[in-house]
C-alpha cells in the first residue's frame, strides 16, 4: 500500500481513534473516582456498566473497521450507508486461473461474511461452485504472511522497493536479460497491461506463465485448428446429446457453474412432455458428471484418444464427412455401446455436443473440434470467443526456464503467486534450481514451500481485499474491488505487477482506474465507472463469437492411440483444487463427491485392480513410477477404470499452515513433465500398513429402500406417479392434534434429484451462512462432522460398472416432527410458519431428538468447537446466526435469519413477501438451481408447483412426519438403442 | 401350610439373631473389609475423575458419534435401573403376597435397590451435554416460565426413577427402625446411642407402634408394588415411544420388567453368595432361599427369551422394511457379536435352574448370575445401539465403539455402588433382623412345627 493511503487511511478514522484516545476520556474510564460513592459501592453498577461496554465498542470497532478508503458502490439500494446489524451486498469478482467468476460479497459492518453468484453476471448467473464458496475463509486465514521477508527475516516493503529499483536500473542495461518472470495465468486487463511494459522495458526477459492444472491442451489445439487467440465455448443448454470425454464439465473444467447451469436446463423435467438431453460419459475415474451421465464408460484416460478414432471411424460409416481423424479398427468399447453413440449423435446433428477434458491431450482436443464440425455443432452448441487480456499457460517454457535457471542463465526469478516449488513436474527439481538464483521474489498468500527457498517474500492480498479486474470466459469484463483493507497488510497482484513494470508504488485503485479508462467508451468515465463498480462487470461488454473455419490439420495415430496393458496413472483435481486451498478448513472437510473422504487422499483403484493386487481400503501402498516414489493410501472405489490409479492433487502441504500441512499426501511427488495428467508403467506395491482415513458415509448401497427413487425417462411418461407408488401405508393419524398450517406463510422446499449433480456447494454455502464450524480429521472419523446440509451419496448397480445418486438431506423440517415430542425441555420446538426451530439456549444436549430424527440431520456439539476460531476467524462468522457452544444440538433451520430478514423487510414496506424473495443459502448457490424454497401456502409460489407435480415425493412419508421438504424423483434418458444393455467397460 | 424345610436352619433363639446380626456390625472391623473398601473407593476414585473429566471436557470424550447419540451411560442407566428392581420386588411384591422366605434377603435386596438406582441416576444426569443446566428437566419455577416438555419420555424417566427412588427409600428406612431401635439399645458408646436413637425415631417396640408400623409398612409395601412395574415401563417407553426400528415396540414395558426382576434377582444371587460366606449367614440365607431365587430367575429369563422371539416374529409381520432389516441385522450383523452374547446369557443360561442339582449348586448359581447381568447389559447394549447405528438412511450409518472413559465411568459405577454396599454391611443390619425373628416358630403362637395349626 502507499504511504498517501496509509494517510488517508489513518485521516478517515482520525474521529474514532480521537474517541478511542481522547486523554480526558481515558482518566475518565480509567479514575476509580469519577462516578459517585452509590455506583462504587454496588461493584458494576448500570452506568458504568455501559460506559465501560461503549468504549470497548468504540476500541472494538476502531480494531474491527477495516473498510477500504476508496469508494466502492454497494449493490442494493441505500449506498453510501451502513446500518448496524444490516448486511450489504458488493459486487466484485473472483479470478481463477484464465476465468473469473462474478459475485456479489455479503459484508457485515465492513467484514466479507458470505459469497453468493452474481445474478446479471453471465459467469456465475447468480450461483457459485464450493471452491467460491470457500475461498472466503482464505481471508480469515491465521497463517496468512504479515510481513514482506528477506532470506527468512523481516523486512519492510520499502526495502524491497529500493531492490527492485536497483535491479531495475541493473537490468536495464541488458534489456533484461537474466531476469524472469514466473506467474499464474490470468485474464485481466490491468494484469496484462503491465505484463506488456514489463515485456516492452526488458524485452529479453522471460515471462512464463504456468499452472498445475489449466486448459493448455485446449488453447494449443484451438489454436492450431481454428485459429490463434480463441477459447471454446459450450452451449449445454442447446446440447440434446452431450459426449464428456474425460471431462467434469460440471464440476472441475474451466467454467463448470455456467455449465452445470446450461446443462441443468436441458435436463429439468417437469411433466411428461418435457424433453430431458442425455449424457454419455467416458472417463477414468468418476465424477460428479459421471454420476451424472445416462451412460457411462469406464475407460482410461490414455484410451479416450482410441476412442475418439474409432467414434470418427463408426460416424463415417453413418454418412458423416470427417477429415483427419486417423481410421481404426480397434474398439475401446463395446461396438453397439459406440454405435448407439453414434447414432444417437448423427440424428442429433447440431443440438449435439462432445466435449473433451483438459487432461487429454491438443490432438484429442482437435478430433473433438473436428467431430463437432461434422456434426454441426460449431455455431450451434460450440462457439468460440476471443481469449480477452489472457495469459495462456506453456509447459514448454516452464521447462526452459527451468533449464535457463540450472544453467546459471537466471539472476533473478519472479514468482507471482502460485507455488511451483510444490507443484511443478517433478523431474524439474524446481527447488534445486530456485536454490541457485542469485535474488528470488515470491509473491505468495503464505511463507510457502516456495516462499522459503525464496530470497524475497512479498505477502500477497486477497482477492477480497484487493483492486483488480477480470475477464471471465465468454468474454465479460469485471471489475474486482476491495471488500476490506488487507487483514495482514499484503500487496494486491495489480499494485506489484504496476510496481514491477514500471518502479512506481502506485494505489490499486489508481492502476485499475487507468486501466478502465481506455476500456470504457468515452464520455462520461465517472459516472460509467460507478455503474461499473455497482454491477462489479461492464454490462455491455461486447459479446460476439468469433467467425471460425476448422483447419484440417493432420493427426498422427501415434500421438494418441494407446493400447498396452500397463498400469495407469492419472492427477485430478480435488477438493482443494491444485493444493492452493490447502489451509482452508472448509474445504478439507468438504467430503470429496465420489469417495465422501476428508482430510486426506487417497489412491483411487477399482474393486477388480484391488482384488487383483489383493488389496485393502486404507492399506498404505508404494506406487514407483519411473525413479519417483510415494506411499499413500488406497482407497477402492467402484467405477474407476481397471488397472488405473487415479491421485488427487493438492494435499501432504508442508508450507500452507497449521490446517494443510501433514493432511494427506503429496502425489505431485509422482507428476513428471511426460505425465502431467496420466502416464503408464506405474508399479504398485503393499507395505502391509494401514493408514486410516476419514470417511462421512460407512455404507454406500440403498439396501433396496425407496430412498432415491428413480426412474428412466420412458418409465416416467409410461407412470408418472411411480415415485409416490414405490410406497404403500395404511392412512396416516396422529395421537396428537395437528397443528394449523393453513394461515400465513408455510414454509417448504423441493430438491430436484434429477438436476442435483452432488457437487457439495450446497454443503459449504450453509457452512459458510450459518456458521458451522469443522470439527478436524479425528473427530470425522468418529462420525461428528457438522455438516448441516449433507449429501448422501448411494452407488446403485452392478460394482463393476455402478451408477451413483446423490441426496442433499438438510433438515426436512416435519410437521409432526418426532425431534420436538422427546425433547425433555422443549428446546425444539414448531413454529406458526411450519418451521422446526431449535433453541439453543434452551437445549440441554440430551440427543434424543437426533436419535428420533429418521433423517439423522441433527448435529451435536461434543466438545466446544467454536473455542478453536482464532480471533480473525471469528471475522468470518455470521452475526445473524448463534454460535452454538458445547454440548447443543444443531441443525438447519431453512435459513431462519435470512427469512426474518426478509419478513422485516417486507413488513416495513408494508406488503407480503414475494416469491423467490428468500433464497436459502443452498438453494441461492446451487448451480443447477435444484433447490426451491418457498411459501407453500402461496398456490402460485415456484414451490407449490412443483410439490403438485408428478415427481414429487416425501422421504419416509410413511413414518406419518409430515417432512415441509420433499424431494422430485430422478430421471435417467438411456439411449433406447441400449436397452438392458449393461454399460461396458474399456 | 407345611414347608419342605425351616426358613432359618438351626433352631436360633431371637437372641441368636440378634446377636448374630448385630455381631456383624459390633465386632472389630476384618481386615478384608478394609481392604474391599479400599478397592470400591479407588473404583469411586475412578469414577469421580471420569466424570469430573467429562464435565471439564464435554460428552465427546465417550465414543458417541452421530447416529449413535446415546451409548454406554444409557446402557449403563438402564442395566442399574434393571438391578434396581429385586429390592423393592421382594420386599413389597413378595410381602403382600405372604413370601416368608423373603425376610432372609429382603434388607440387603433393598439396599441393593438404593445403592443401584444412586449409581443409575448418575448415568442420565452426566451424559447430558450441558451439565450445569441439567435442572432443567425438573419442573422448577423460572422467570422464563418455562415447564418441561411433558411428552418427553425421559422427563417420564425423571419421576418415574424419582418415585422409585423415594419410595425405595423410604421403605427400606421404614423397615429399618425396628433394627435401628436394637442398634441403639445394644450400643455401648455415647455417640452411635445417640445416632441411632436419632435414627430410630424413637421406637420402644410397644403394642401400638407395632400396630402403626405394620400397616405404615404395609401401605408402603401397597405404593411401591405398582412402582416396581412402573419405573421399567417408563424407562422403557424412553424406547418404545421413539420412532426408531428396533426401539419401537409395544412389548417393551413388560419385557423391560421381566428383564428388570431377571437381573435384579442375578444380582441378589450375586453378592449373597459372597455376603452369607463371608459372614456365615447360611443359616439364616440357607441354600432353600437361592433355590427360590433361582426359580424367578428361570421364569424371568424364559420370559425374556419369549420377548426376543416375539419381536422377531412382529418385524417379520409388521411389513416394514426398517423393522425387519435391525432385527436381521441384530442377529447377523456388525453387532451379532454383542446380539450372541445376549442370547447365551440371557436366555440359554438360566434354562440350566430346570434342574434342581443346578439350582441348588452355589457355583452354578454364582457363575449363571454373574453371566447373567453381562447378558443383561449386552441385551441393554444391543438395543440402545444397533438400532442407533443402522436405521432409516444407510448413508448416516456409522459404528461405535466405546472410549476408555465410557469404560472407566462405568467400572467406577461399581466403585460407588460397592463403596455404598461396604459401609451399607458395616454399619447397618444387612439382614432384618425384626422380620427374620416373625419367621421363626417361636414367633408363631400356634407352633406349627410341633402342633395342630388353627386356620
Amino acid at each position: 500500500m502507499s504511504d498517501k493511503v496509509k494517510n488517508e487511511y489513518k485521516k478517515y478514522w482520525r474521529s474514532i481513534e480521537q474517541l478511542a484516545d481522547n486523554p480526558e476520556y481515558r482518566q475518565k474510564l480509567l479514575s476509580p473516582y469519577h462516578a459517585n460513592q452509590e455506583e462504587q459501592d454496588s461493584g458494576l453498577s448500570r452506568r458504568n456498566f455501559l460506559t465501560l461496554m461503549s468504549a470497548s465498542f468504540a476500541l472494538a470497532s476502531l480494531a474491527g473497521c477495516r473498510r477500504p478508503v476508496e469508494k466502492i458502490i454497494p449493490y442494493v439500494a441505500q449506498p453510501e450507508e451502513i446500518t448496524p446489524g444490516l448486511g450489504q451486498y458488493y459486487a466484485t469478482t473472483m479470478p481463477f486461473g484464465t476465468s473469473a467468476i462474478g459475485i456479489l460479497v455479503h459484508t457485515r459492518e465492513g467484514r466479507p461474511i458470505k459469497i453468493e453468484g452474481n445474478p446479471d453476471h453471465p459467469s456465475s448467473q447468480g450461483a457459485t461452485d464450493f471452491i467460491t464458496q470457500a475461498s472466503l475463509l482464505n481471508l480469515y486465514d491465521p497463517d496468512r504472511s504479515k510481513k514482506v521477508r528477506h532470506r527468512g527475516t523481516e523486512d519492510s516493503f520499502d526495502n524491497f522497493i529500493s531492490f527492485w529499483r536497483e535491479q531495475m536500473t541493473l537490468f536495464a542495461a541488458d534489456k533484461g536479460r537474466g531476469l524472469a518472470v514466473l506467474s499464474e495465468t490470468f485474464s485481466s486487463p490491468t494484469l496484462n497491461r503491465y505484463r506488456n511494459e514489463f515485456i516492452r522495458t526488458f524485452p529479453q526477459a522471460k515471462w512464463v506463465c504456468w499452472e498445475p492444472f489449466s486448459d493448455e491442451n485446449i488453447f494449443r489445439a484451438v489454436d492450431r485448428i481454428a485459429g490463434q487467440g480463441l477459447r471454446p465455448l459450450y452451449h449445454f443448454d442447446r446440447a440434446e446429446v452431450i459426449l464428456a470425454l474425460d471431462s467434469d464439465f460440471l464440476l472441475y473444467e474451466s467454467d463448470a457453474v455456467s455449465a452445470a447451469r446450461g446443462f441443468a436446463k436441458g435436463r429439468r423435467v417437469l411433466t411428461t412432455d418435457d424433453r430431458m438431453n442425455r449424457l454419455y460419459v467416458v472417463e477414468s475415474n468418476f465424477t460428479v458428471t459421471g454420476a451424472m451421465a445416462d451412460h457411462r464408460l469406464r475407460l482410461k484416460s490414455r484410451r479416450v484418444g482410441n476412442l475418439v478414432m474409432a467414434l470418427g471411424t463408426e460416424l463415417k460409416k453413418l454418412g458423416l464427412n470427417i477429415d483427419g481423424i486417423p481410421e481404426t479398427s480397434s474398439t475401446v468399447c463395446g461396438e453397439k455401446w459406440l454405435s448407439a453413440l453414434a447414432h444417437d449423435l448423427v440424428s442429433n446433428r447440431g443440438k449435439s455436443l462432445i466435449v473433451a477434458g483438459h487432461r487429454q491431450p491438443p490432438p484429442v482436443h482437435e478430433m473433438v473440434i473436428k467431430l463437432n464440425e461434422a456434426l454441426g455443432n460449431i455455431g450451434a452448441t460450440l462457439t468460440f470467443r476471443k481469449r480477452h487480456e489472457t495469459a495462456v499457460p506453456n509447459s514448454e517454457a516452464l521447462n526452459h526456464l527451468a533449464t535457463a535457471m540450472n544453467d546459471g542463465d537466471i539472476e533473478t526469478l519472479i514468482i507471482l503467486g502460485g507455488n511451483p516449488v510444490y507443484n511443478t513436474p517433478a523431474n524439474l527439481k524446481f527447488n534445486e534450481a530456485l536454490t541457485g538464483i542469485k535474488n528470488s521474489v515470491h509473491l505468495s498468500s503464505h511463507v510457502d514451500e516456495t516462499s522459503q527457498l525464496s530470497a524475497w517474500h512479498i505477502p500477497r492480498a486477497h482477492y477480497l481485499e484487493s483492486w483488480g479486474d477480470a475477464v471471465s470466459s465468454e468474454g465479460t469484463y469485471s471489475v474486482i474491488q476491495p471488500m476490506i483493507e488487507p487483514l495482514f497488510g499484503g500487496y494486491s497482484d495489480v499494485e506489484i505487477f504496476a510496481f514491477l513494470a514500471t518502479g512506481l508504488d502506485k494505489p490499486g485503485y489508481d492502476i485499475v482506474r487507468d486501466t478502465w479508462k481506455n476500456l470504457l467508451p468515452d464520455g462520461d468515465f465517472e459516472k460509467k465507472w460507478r455503474q461499473v463498480l455497482h454491477d462489479g462487470l461492464y454490462k455491455s461488454t461486447p459479446l460476439s463469437d468469433e467467425k471460425v473455419s476448422i483447419k484440417n490439420t493432420a493427426i498422427s495415430p501415434d500421438d494418441i492411440a494407446n493400447t498396452d496393458n500397463e498400469m495407469e496413472i492419472n492427477f485430478y483435481l480435488s477438493s482443494l483444487y491444485d493444493g492452493r486451498f490447502a489451509n482452508n478448513g472448509w474445504l478439507q472437510e468438504l467430503p470429496e463427491a465420489i469417495t465422501r473422504l476428508t482430510w486426506d487422499n487417497a489412491a483411487l483403484i477399482s474393486p477388480a485392480t484391488a482384488k487383483r493386487l489383493r488389496l485393502k481400503n486404507q492399506e498404505m501402498v508404494k506406487i514407483e513410477y519411473k525413479e519417483h516414489t510415494l506411499e499413500i493410501p488406497v482407497w477402492i472405489c467402484p467405477g474407476n477404470a481397471d488397472n488405473t490409479i487415479a491421485l488427487p492433487l493438492g494435499y501432504g502441504r508442508t508450507g500452507s499452515g497449521r490446517i494443510g500441512n501433514g493432511a494427506g499426501f503429496n502425489t505431485y511427488l509422482l507428476r513428471t513433465g511426460d505425465c502431467h495428467y496420466f502416464g503408464s508403467g506405474a508399479k504398485i506395491s503393499k507395505t502391509n500398513k494401514i493408514y486410516e482415513l476419514a470417511n462421512t458415509q460407512d455404507h454406500n448401497r440403498m439396501e433396496g429402500r425407496p430412498i432415491i427413487r428413480e426412474a428412466t425417462l420412458e418409465e416416467y411418461r409410461r407412470s408418472p406417479n411411480f415415485a409416490k407408488e414405490m410406497v404403500e401405508h395404511p392412512p396416516l393419524k396422529s395421537l396428537y392434534p395437528d397443528h394449523d398450517y393453513s394461515k400465513g406463510y408455510q414454509w417448504g422446499m423441493v430438491i430436484d434429484l434429477n438436476t442435483c449433480m452432488g457437487c457439495n456447494a450446497c454443503t459449504l454455502a450453509c457452512q459458510s451462512e450459518n456458521n458451522i464450524q469443522i470439527v478436524g480429521k479425528e473427530q470425522v472419523q468418529k462420525g461428528r462432522e457438522l455438516h448441516w446440509l449433507r449429501n448422501d451419496r448411494y452407488f446403485i448397480g452392478d460394482i463393476d460398472a455402478p451408477k451413483i445418486v446423490y441426496q442433499p438431506v438438510p433438515c426436512q423440517q416435519c410437521e409432526n416432527a418426532p425431534c420436538e415430542q422427546v425433547c425433555p425441555v422443549a428446546a425444539t420446538v414448531h413454529d406458526s410458519e411450519g418451521l422446526n426451530n431449535m433453541t439453543y439456549n434452551r437445549c440441554i444436549g440430551t440427543r434424543y431428538c437426533s436419535n428420533n430424527c429418521p433423517y439423522k440431520v441433527r448435529r451435536f456439539n461434543f466438545f466446544n468447537y467454536i473455542n478453536k476460531l482464532t480471533e480473525i476467524e471469528k471475522m468470518a462468522q455470521n452475526p445473524d446466526v448463534s454460535m452454538r457452544s458445547r454440548g447443543v444440538m444443531e441443525k438447519c433451520t431453512f435459513c431462519i435469519q435470512r427469512i426474518k430478514t426478509v419478513k422485516t423487510r417486507a413488513r416495513l414496506e408494508n406488503r407480503a413477501v414475494t416469491d423467490g424473495e428468500i433464497k436459502t443459502a443452498c438453494q441461492q448457490v446451487c448451480p443447477t438451481q435444484a433447490i426451491q424454497f418457498g411459501n407453500i401456502n402461496d398456490p402460485a409460489s415456484r414451490v407449490a408447483r412443483l410439490k403438485k407435480t408428478d415427481r414429487n415425493y416425501e422421504l419416509l412419508a410413511e413414518y406419518n412426519v409430515r417432512p415441509r421438504n420433499s424431494y422430485l424423483a430422478k430421471l435417467r434418458n438411456p439411449n433406447p438403442r441400449l436397452k438392458d444393455y449393461k454399460d461396458e467397460t474399456g | 401350610m407345611p414347608e419342605d424345610a425351616p426358613l432359618i436352619a438351626g433352631h436360633p433363639t431371637f437372641g441368636d439373631i440378634t446377636d448374630q446380626i448385630s455381631g456383624i456390625t459390633e465386632r472389630r472391623t476384618p481386615p478384608v473389609w478394609y481392604l474391599a473398601l479400599g478397592a470400591a473407593v479407588s473404583l469411586l476414585m475412578v469414577l469421580v475423575g471420569s466424570v469430573g473429566y467429562l464435565v471439564w471436557e464435554g460428552v465427546g470424550i465417550w465414543g458417541l458419534n452421530n447416529p449413535v447419540g446415546w451409548g454406554w451411560a444409557i446402557i449403563n442407566f438402564v442395566w442399574w435401573v434393571g438391578i434396581g428392581h429385586a429390592g423393592t420386588l421382594i420386599s413389597a411384591i413378595l410381602f403382600l403376597l405372604r413370601q416368608r422366605w423373603r425376610t432372609s434377603i429382603n434388607r440387603f435386596a433393598e439396599a441393593m435397590t438404593l445403592f443401584a438406582i444412586s449409581c443409575a441416576l448418575i448415568f442420565p444426569a452426566i451424559h447430558v451435554g450441558r451439565i450445569w443446566v441439567v435442572y432443567w428437566m425438573f419442573p422448577v419455577p423460572n422467570q422464563m416460565g418455562m415447564w418441561p416438555n411433558f411428552r418427553s419420555p425421559l422427563l417420564w424417566d425423571v419421576f418415574a426413577v424419582s418415585t422409585y427412588f423415594t419410595a425405595s427409600l423410604l421403605f427400606w428406612y421404614t423397615g429399618l427402625i425396628p433394627d435401628l431401635a436394637t442398634f441403639r439399645d445394644r450400643a455401648v458408646k455415647k455417640i452411635k446411642k445417640y445416632i441411632f436413637g436419632a435414627l430410630a425415631l424413637g421406637w420402644r417396640g410397644g403394642n401400638r407402634q407395632w400396630r402403626h408400623y405394620e400397616l405404615a409398612y404395609l401401605i408402603l409395601a401397597g405404593i411401591s408394588t405398582p412402582l416396581v412395574l412402573s419405573v421399567h415401563s417408563v424407562v422403557s417407553t424412553d424406547f418404545a415411544v421413539s420412532i426408531l426400528p428396533g426401539w419401537h415396540t409395544t412389548i417393551f414395558p413388560p419385557y423391560f420388567v421381566a428383564g428388570a426382576i431377571f437381573s435384579g434377582f442375578a444380582m441378589v444371587v450375586t453378592l449373597t453368595i459372597v455376603a452369607r460366606k463371608i459372614f456365615s449367614l447360611e443359616n439364616i440365607i440357607t441354600v432353600n432361599h437361592l433355590e427360590k431365587m433361582t426359580k424367578v430367575i428361570l421364569l424371568t429369563g424364559s420370559m425374556v427369551g419369549y420377548a426376543y422371539g416375539m419381536e422377531f416374529f412382529i418385524a417379520w409381520y409388521s411389513g416394514n422394511i426398517y423393522e425387519q432389516f435391525v432385527f436381521i441385522n441384530r442377529a447377523f450383523g456388525q453387532y451379532a457379536w454383542a446380539y450372541w452374547i445376549m442370547i447365551g446369557c440371557n436366555v440359554i443360561v438360566p434354562q440350566l435352574f430346570w434342574f434342581r442339582k443346578l439350582r441348588t449348586s452355589i457355583t452354578v448359581m454364582f457363575l449363571a448370575s454373574i453371566l447373567i447381568n453381562i447378558g443383561m447389559w449386552f441385551e441393554r447394549f444391543v438395543i440402545v445401539v444397533t438400532s442407533l447405528a443402522q436405521d432409516f438412511l444407510p448413508a448416516s450409518w456409522d459404528y461405535y465403539k466405546p472410549t476408555i472413559w465410557d469404560i472407566s465411568t462405568f467400572v467406577g459405577s461399581f466403585g460407588l455402588f460397592f463403596t455404598l454396599f461396604l459401609l451399607f454391611i458395616r454399619f447397618l443390619p444387612m439382614i432384618s433382623m425384626t422380620e427374620v425373628k416373625a419367621v421363626l416358630p417361636e414367633a408363631d403362637p400356634h407352633n406349627y412345627r410341633h402342633g395342630d395349626r388353627h386356620e
